[in-house]
């Protein structure tokens, strides 16, 4: 008799393997770009400069997401070892500190890239652009960078108004004229680099590509709404990187790829197939970034029935049509197609008298309870998993006050798992196991809470 | 009254160990008192509405035990510790909280404060992180928002008089502030770093008027007294995040050295550099907080626009003035100091180092959790640096 071999947890899209192998490609075309003599830049991940850039011709290639690799093939932990080593503190990023390390193999070995490098590895940049938006470490790793390489850092200005602020409209039109001069300044400078003017149809093309694969991401993570959860949040992170960190101006072979994605959940849910081989039990959203060096962890709670049917970060905005006929300025209608006010996202995302609800809340207490909840609602997640980083502060300062608003508003009960991106010794797996089984008994008492409460899940 | 009794450094001390005590007494005659976060929520506008500024600090000798289930343990000690005694009702006097973009960390605890502790006037300033010149439109719009918000809460309007009338009022403060100073520059000093501590910490808990008034007292006193501090091997300058307790500066003076000059946060940082009084007040005022001071959280490169880099000399822009500080102090020695979790001057240690080893000045990196255990192990970590130096 033949032994029937149980399948994997997790139920991986297929379509996925095209897309990530494209982040391999990114890294491929920087050092080819390089080679050949091409401006390579060192970005980090916002929503503004990876399309003028290479509407610019200039390759992108990322070290937050190369950091990643390098936890996700075991090879981080030499570089942060000598970040320590080169005096940088062991509690900032564990991006930043595997780049430092990097960077300081690549004196090491004259500027070339370290013949450990994972992944073909990053060529030296021509430039760094630094960020704003998200995490003040953006900006001061890139620059502290300065110790081995002689590139400009360029940082972007991004703002981000307190809550109360966001809802006054001066506020918002403020901020647009600010990026709007903020990235023609960026674009001056880049001309002034490259010696070559920035080519406005360009953008339009490559800006337009970002968009298109915002609005696939946005409709595969519609499709995930379903029961059962059709795509696990491994898939999603899987192919985040190729949407995100794209190298180079040609986003037909990204969208394509996402297009077919599209196309392979859509069967999912029309078949009712899940993203895990077995019975979905807890259908759980992931709040954090992910643990790139023990991914399989989430297998093993997949092995149980956790679901990860949404996470929180790197999500796709909600794609927006915008009447820009009546800006001439290519800039103008680079930022109003993509920077959307508090109130315009109100309206997309909450039925009118909730909207004003929350904003008479917000004008009232500051803030509202209900911000920053809606995927937990959406998604009807029975547990939340957060993850609190040993070294990123930007996104892990807030989940406890997360964890509270989830429980008091929507009555869902998350699960505190501590450890890093990048740092594998600060995560303990069977610890974080034994406290996910007990967790499951919280996830059914709510349950009960809920349906007594006449909530929809 | 102690108020009326009590002068100069006895004054200082007894402000420091009971912050509020003068504020709780003028709002009982009915002025605001506003509590502000870090040092960019521009006092002057506080003060052109006779709205006392009243810095929050947290208290290191507090175990944190409210603010865990808000905020991670992995986060800004200093800044888990002033939550914790928020929730534990200690500010629950103020009329109001007044914060910007310091750090991540800095803005997060903003939104938490206004959730869980509910303040009956908030606001947050999402100052810009570099000096272009975008940058400074920006922050003068953001202190637009900011005037609206205050007359909105005072009722009252900020004529350009009033708030021209502040920016001298704190400029006073400034110079009186670096007077003080230069009495660090004697050797021995006339004022210990502990002491230093003390008094900024008085002055940044009584409205400015008395703070400089507090300030000439002090000022007088040092000069005239014959038990300052003592005549040490080592002077040295202190730079890195806030110390907003002596307990370091102790541990430190304990040893055989004196602390003659800082560049923190609780000490010369918010002082060094006057507000320009223009034409429009608020032009002034956003240079003074986005430009003039010099703080890790903000981005700055000599010429932003200029596409050739150079390390030493972009080092040389961003940290030379601690060049200065040491010759004019005649430091021998910088202590890099910094809370846990701070990243905004953790990224800055090595370029700061790489700096000081160029000019042959001699470093060393303490980094703490804010709690007074702490303290013990880098003591020994002093002593070795104080014998190398020495
Ligand atoms: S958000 Fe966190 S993990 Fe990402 S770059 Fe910033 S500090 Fe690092
Ligand atoms: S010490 Fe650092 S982390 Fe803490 S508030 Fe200051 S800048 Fe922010």
């Amino acid at each position: 008799m033949t032994q029937e071999t149980k399948p994997r947890a997790l139920n991986r899209l297929k379509s996925m393997y095209a897309l990530r192998a494209e982040v391999d490609r990114m890294y491929e075309g920087g050092v080819e770009a390089s080679e050949e003599g091409k401006p390579v830049a060192w970005v980090m991940l916002e929503g503004w400069s990876n399309a003028i850039l290479n509407a610019m011709g200039v390759k992108t290639v990322f070290p937050e997401n190369y950091s990643s690799l390098c936890a996700a093939q075991g090879m981080a932990e030499p570089f942060m070892e000598r970040s320590e080593a080169e005096g940088w503190p062991s509690h900032l990023c564990g991006y930043a500190r595997a780049s430092v390390g990097y960077s300081a193999r690549m004196v090491d070995v004259g500027g070339k890239i370290p013949p450990e490098a994972p992944g073909g590895g990053m060529p030296k940049p021509t430039l760094l652009v630094a960020s704003g938006e998200t995490c003040d470490a953006r900006f001061k790793w890139f620059q502290s960078l300065g110790r081995f390489f002689d590139a400009p850092v360029w940082t972007l200005e991004s703002p981000s108004p307190g809550i109360r602020e966001r809802l006054s409209s001066e506020t918002y039109e403020r901020n647009v004229q600010f990026l709007i001069k903020e990235l023609k300044a960026f674009v001056a400078f880049l001309e002034n680099l490259l010696g070559k003017k920035m080519d406005w149809d360009m953008l339009e093309f490559t800006g337009g590509g970002t968009n298109e694969i915002n609005r696939l991401r946005w409709e595969i993570n519609e499709l995930r709404k379903s029961r059962p959860g059709p795509m696990h949040t491994r898939d999603f992170w899987s192919v985040m990187t190729a949407a995100l960190f794209r190298g180079a101006a040609d986003p037909e072979v990204i969208i394509e790829g996402h297009q077919k994605m599209y196309d392979e959940v859509t069967e999912r849910v029309e078949k009712g197939i899940a993203g895990i081989n077995r019975p979905e039990k807890y259908r759980m959203s992931f709040e954090g970034l992910p643990p790139w060096h023990t991914l399989g962890f989430l297998d093993q709670l997949a092995e149980r029935g956790w679901n990860f049917v949404i996470e929180s970060a790197y999500r796709p905005m909600r794609p927006r049509t915008v009447d820009l006929s009546m800006y001439d300025d290519p800039m103008e209608r680079y930022v109003r197609r993509r920077y959307r006010s508090l109130e315009e996202s109100l309206q997309e995302d909450y039925e009118p008298d909730e909207v004003e609800a929350i904003k008479n809340e917000i004008i009232r207490d500051g803030t509202s309870s209900r911000l920053g909840l809606k995927h937990i609602s959406d998604y009807q997640v029975d547990g939340v998993v957060l993850h609190v980083l040993l070294t990123c502060r930007a996104t892990s300062a807030g989940l406890n006050l997360l964890q509270r608003k989830i429980l008091d508003v929507l009555k869902v009960p998350s699960l505190v798992i501590e450890g890093d991106i990048i740092d594998a010794s600060a995560f303990n797996a069977a610890e974080a196991l034994r406290k996910a089984e007990a967790f499951e008994e919280t996830m059914d008492h709510y349950r009960k809470v809920r349906k007594e409460l006449g909530m929809p899940w | 009254m102690t108020s009326e009794v009590s002068k100069g450094l006895t004054r200082s001390i007894e402000l420091y160990q009971d912050r509020s005590s003068r504020v709780k007494e003028l709002r009982a005659e009915g002025k605001k008192v506003m509590g502000y976060l870090c040092i960019y929520p521009v006092l002057e506008m506080m003060t052109a509405l006779d709205i006392v500024p009243y810095r929050i600090f947290g208290d290191l000798h507090e175990p944190v035990t409210e603010a865990d289930s808000y905020m991670p343990a992995v986060n800004c000690p200093f800044l888990r510790s002033c939550l914790d005694i928020g929730l534990k009702g200690k500010y629950d006097f103020l009329d109001g909280i007044v914060t910007s973009h310091i750090c991540d960390v800095g803005s997060t605890l903003s939104s938490i404060w206004i959730y869980a502790l509910k303040p009956p006037f908030s606001h947050h300033i999402d100052m810009p992180h570099t000096l272009h010149e975008t940058a400074l439109a920006q922050e003068k719009g953001l202190l637009e928002d900011y005037k609206k918000a205050l007359e909105g809460l005072s009722g009252k309007e900020m004529t350009s008089e009033a708030l021209e009338a502040a920016i001298r009022v704190h400029n006073e403060q400034r110079a009186l502030v670096r007077e003080l100073y230069e009495l660090k520059k004697l050797n021995p000093p006339l004022i210990s770093g502990a002491e230093t501590i003390q008094v900024i910490k008085a002055i940044e808990s009584i409205p400015v008027d008395e703070g400089n008034q507090l300030l000439r007292e002090v000022i007088s006193e040092v000069k005239e007294r014959s038990n300052g501090p003592q005549k040490k091997s080592s002077r040295l300058l202190v730079w890195g995040s806030i110390i907003d307790d002596t307990a370091m500066m102790e541990m430190i003076e304990g040893l055989d050295a004196n602390v003659v000059m800082d560049d923190t946060c609780v000490g010369s940082r918010p002082y060094f550099d006057d507000v320009e009084i223009t034409d429009d007040p608020l032009d002034g005022l956003a240079y003074h907080y986005l430009v003039d001071i010099k703080c890790s959280r903000t981005f700055r490169v000599n010429n932003y626009m200029d596409v050739h880099k150079d390390y030493m000399k972009d080092l040389e822009i961003r940290f030379s003035y601690l060049k200065d500080y040491a010759d004019e102090w005649k430091a021998d020695g910088v202590i890099m100091e910094s809370v846990r979790y701070c990243d905004t001057h953790g990224y800055d240690v090595p370029g700061i180092r790489d700096y000081l080893d160029s000019i042959g000045l001699p470093s060393v990196y303490l980094e703490h959790d804010y709690t007074e255990g702490a303290l013990a192990p880098l003591r020994t970590r002093v002593q070795g640096f104080l014998e190398i130096i020495g």
